[in-house]
């Protein structure tokens, strides 16, 4: 008798925070803020999302952002991806499903193919795949930022034409976006030379506040979709229906960012970095900002779609970073680095810390960085010595 | 007095450990020039009361019996936590054994009064320290004595110790023997124990006595290393100066001053100089950022504000650039050896300059004011890149602030060093300056 080896089964990793994501929503059917709660919920709502967004921006480098902008190509590709491909496939299958049973999925659907990309998980996706990781970082960062502005009005020039019913946000919520979002961003990033050292140094106590502040407002969202009767106007049917709407919506616009880098001639780095930043839609952006433009009793409903999509993206998009990354170790492809730089000047010291998982205190930068010119200095003097080569 | 002879007369019944080590731990305490960090008076007499002791049984203790010394923050003492000169390890846990080095010279009789003060964590030339404070150069009070091992260089030119053990990665040790105007010893890389010690960069990291003479210089380098001196001593030596790089940046009285040792020796260029420095200055920034970085993460302000800028810049640079740097050692490191394959002894000065002032801690190199914490040490860097020995000799300058000349060998070329320090003791070119009580 032969034995075959078999290879273990293993069931795909699910998002811990997904897990969270669905025992709040099972929470709050069960136990919804109601009466006098509702107001105080909703005013930590508010500041939860004012508090995350103001925290995005002490932690985003502003380098990271100029660094990449070069690649103006590749750049000007996953926005239209982002901001174009998915608002039309929206369309197009929210327009095909006039008849839908759901309005509120519908908007939902639509809401999520208005949303900027991912960051965090685009650009891990483009590092394990070995694809440009500085593109990746500039792509997602001017997606995110972006979508700030480009989302709400987006969503204000489409839901009419999508049948969102009341989603479409007001001039108020466009102002609620800019209070409640755009101005903590700014002042968050503004005030970054003195907090974003702390907000690094702190990131095990700050991850858990960015989550907790997501979990307050799916909370908050869910307790008024179930004092409002969502579970009564959701079944089976619809899930299924929406789970399929959004499998499709993934698979086109993977295949035409794969399609749109060939004909482009893209180089294979620059090709993952479309693959994977163009087709993310943000759930840590999507959350508060469809708690800030629809009514509190339809976010329950509305972000339910850019749940689902959130994770079978991720779990899409795992399978096949990780066949590049075999693809890549059976190449043998190692092309080597040149050896990496000395960073230059604060944002360059600060975000070279952080990948240390350091921070670096405010009074400490300007000696550091004063200390990294003599570093720079001296290694100048070695490439010299040495050859001069870089 | 000098260590041997202060052995010799309490071996032979002339003085006692005790009384010795009682005027020894007065002085600690009298001392104004923040050398000494902690006084270890219990210690202290318990070891020289077994010294009296087992003369008083007509034992030999060894040959540093009875002789009071003190060490640089950094060498483990039983008991008590090794700081590192670091506020932050103050209240670290106590070491469990002596380090090796402290251990050899208690087996030869010497008693440990005290810890010194040095640049946190080793990291500087100049022993500014914001725990302990600024040591003072017994020479001139309002001057640096000098880093990283400042405590233990003043601690002997103030006379409160005939000698005392620092440690030298790219020059902590002749530096401030320079500036103090004191025999200071960077052994050949490796060959003195380390264990115990705590580090700074370990490519470099090396320890070594403070002295004032070449005859106690050898005396403690022979405890340390377990080793005898050659007998007799030799007395021929082909001596060469080192030209290029170490010409620029030199004070115009020691260049003559090592003309005249030199006579007829050669000048010596050695290429590459400044690409030795360089990458000298990086790996110990890469070694010692990397062997700070968990702590500098826990807590960056815990730090002495005159090294945690320089640690965190260190824990940023790339690894591939010190694996560079390390390359361009080992080619370097050939070339060198090759051309000063006639030599047996070369020479080079210690610091480009006399101590600076305390309230411009600044020097010139190259026609700009520079930090004297990270510059002073632009001759001995080189030298410490190649691991070869280096002795730093005080040269004869009545009146006027010390200034020292490094005498560098072959790898194991120690006794041909002390036997050349002798011989230029003997010809009144160099020695220390006596009765520095400032």
């Amino acid at each position: 008798m032969t034995l075959h080896m078999r290879r273990p089964f293993k069931l795909p990793p699910i998002d811990p925070f997904l897990l969270a994501l669905i025992a709040t929503v099972a929470f709050a059917s069960v136990v919804p803020a109601r009466g006098g709660a509702v107001h105080w919920f909703e005013l930590a709502t508010d500041f939860a999302i004012a508090l995350l967004f103001f925290l995005h921006g002490a932690k985003l480098s502003r380098e990271a952002i100029l660094d990449g902008i070069g690649n103006w190509r590749l750049h000007v590709m996953v926005l239209a991806s982002t901001y174009v491909l998915f608002p039309l496939i929206g369309l197009v299958l929210t327009g095909l499903e006039a008849g839908w049973a759901n309005p509120q999925f519908a908007s939902g659907l639509l809401f999520l193919a208005l949303l900027p990309s991912t960051v965090q998980s685009s650009i891990a996706f483009t590092a394990m795949a070995g694809g440009n990781v500085a593109a990746a970082v500039c792509s997602a960062s001017l997606s995110n930022l972006l979508g700030i502005v480009a989302t709400p009005l987006l969503l204000a020039l489409f839901s009419h034409v999508g049948g969102g019913g009341g989603a479409a946000p007001s001039l108020a919520a466009v102002q609620t976006i800019v209070v409640q979002l755009l101005l903590p961003f700014v002042a968050g990033h503004l005030l970054r030379p003195w907090i974003g050292g702390f907000v690094t140094r702190h990131k095990a106590i700050l991850q858990p506040v960015d989550r907790s502040s997501i979990l307050l407002v799916v909370y908050t969202a869910f307790s008024a979709a179930v004092v409002g009767g969502i579970w009564q106007r959701i079944d089976l049917a619809d899930m299924a229906v929406l789970l399929a709407n959004c499998a499709v919506i993934l698979a086109l616009v993977m295949g035409a960012n794969v399609a749109m880098a060939r004909l482009a001639g893209l180089p294979r780095e620059d090709a993952i970095v479309l693959l994977f930043c163009g087709s993310k839609k943000s759930l840590v952006s999507g959350v508060p900002m469809a708690g800030a433009l629809f009514p509190a009793a339809q976010v329950g409903q509305v972000v339910l779609p850019l749940m689902v999509f959130h994770q079978l993206q991720l779990f899409v998009c795992a399978v096949i970073a990780g066949r590049y990354a075999q693809a890549l170790a059976q190449e043998g492809d190692e092309t080597p680095q040149p050896p990496p730089g000395i960073p230059q000047g604060a944002d360059a010291a600060i975000a070279a810390a952080a990948g240390h998982g350091m921070a670096i205190p405010p009074e400490c930068l300007p000696g550091v960085v004063e200390n990294l010119a003599l570093l720079e200095r001296q290694a100048a003097v070695l490439r010299e010595a040495d050859g001069g080569e870089a | 007095m000098s260590a041997a002879a202060l052995a010799q007369d309490i071996r032979a019944g002339r003085a006692s450990a005790v009384a010795v080590t009682e005027a020894c731990l007065a002085r600690l305490e009298a001392d104004r020039h923040v050398a000494i960090t902690r006084i270890l008076g219990q210690r202290a007499r318990a070891e020289a009361a077994t010294v009296d002791a087992e003369i008083a049984a007509g034992g030999d203790p060894g040959p540093l019996a009875g002789v009071p010394y003190v060490v640089k923050d950094l060498f483990d003492v039983a008991g008590l936590p090794t700081t590192a000169g670091a506020g932050l390890l103050a209240t670290a846990g106590p070491a469990a054994a002596d380090a090796q080095a402290v251990a050899r010279l208690r087996k030869a009789g010497a008693v440990l009064v005290g810890t010194a003060n040095m640049d946190e964590f080793a990291y500087g030339f100049a022993t500014v320290n914001a725990t302990h404070g600024t040591t003072r150069n017994p020479h001139d009070p309002a001057r640096l004595a000098g880093g990283s091992s400042g405590g233990s260089a003043a601690a002997v030119a103030a006379g409160l110790v005939p000698f005392s053990l620092g440690s030298d990665t790219n020059g902590s040790i002749r530096v401030p023997a320079s500036l103090c105007g004191l025999f200071g010893l960077k052994p050949t890389h490796g060959s003195l124990p380390m264990a115990g010690t705590f580090p700074l960069a370990e490519s470099f990291d090396d320890i070594g006595p403070f002295a004032t003479s070449a005859a106690d210089t050898a005396l403690v380098w022979q405890v340390l290393a377990g080793a005898e001196l050659p007998s007799p001593a030799p007395t021929a030596f082909r001596v060469g100066r080192l030209g290029g790089r170490f010409r620029q940046n030199a004070d115009a009285e020691q260049l003559a001053a090592i003309d005249a040792i030199a006579g007829e020796g050669p000048l010596v260029d050695l290429p590459g100089i400044a690409g030795a420095r360089a990458a000298a200055f990086l790996i110990t920034a890469f070694e010692g950022g990397a062997l700070h970085r968990d702590r500098l993460r826990e807590n960056a302000l815990g730090f002495d504000p005159a090294t945690r800028d320089r640690l965190i810049a260190g824990s940023l640079l790339p690894e591939a650039l010190h694996a560079r740097a390390l390359r361009f050692r080992q080619r370097f490191r050939d070339e060198v050896l090759a051309a000063i394959a006639g030599f047996d002894v070369l020479l080079a000065p210690a610091t480009p300059c006399v101590a600076p002032t305390i309230a411009d801690p600044r020097i010139r190199i190259d026609g700009e004011m520079r930090p004297a914490r990270a510059d002073l040490g632009i001759h001995t860097q080189p030298v410490s890149f190649l691991g070869l020995p280096s002795l730093a000799v005080p040269l004869k300058r009545p009146r006027r602030l010390p200034l020292g000349v490094q005498l560098i060998g072959w790898p194991g070329g120690e006794p041909m060093l002390f036997a050349f320090a002798a011989e230029l003791e003997k010809r009144g070119l160099i020695g220390c300056e006596t009765g520095v009580m400032a």
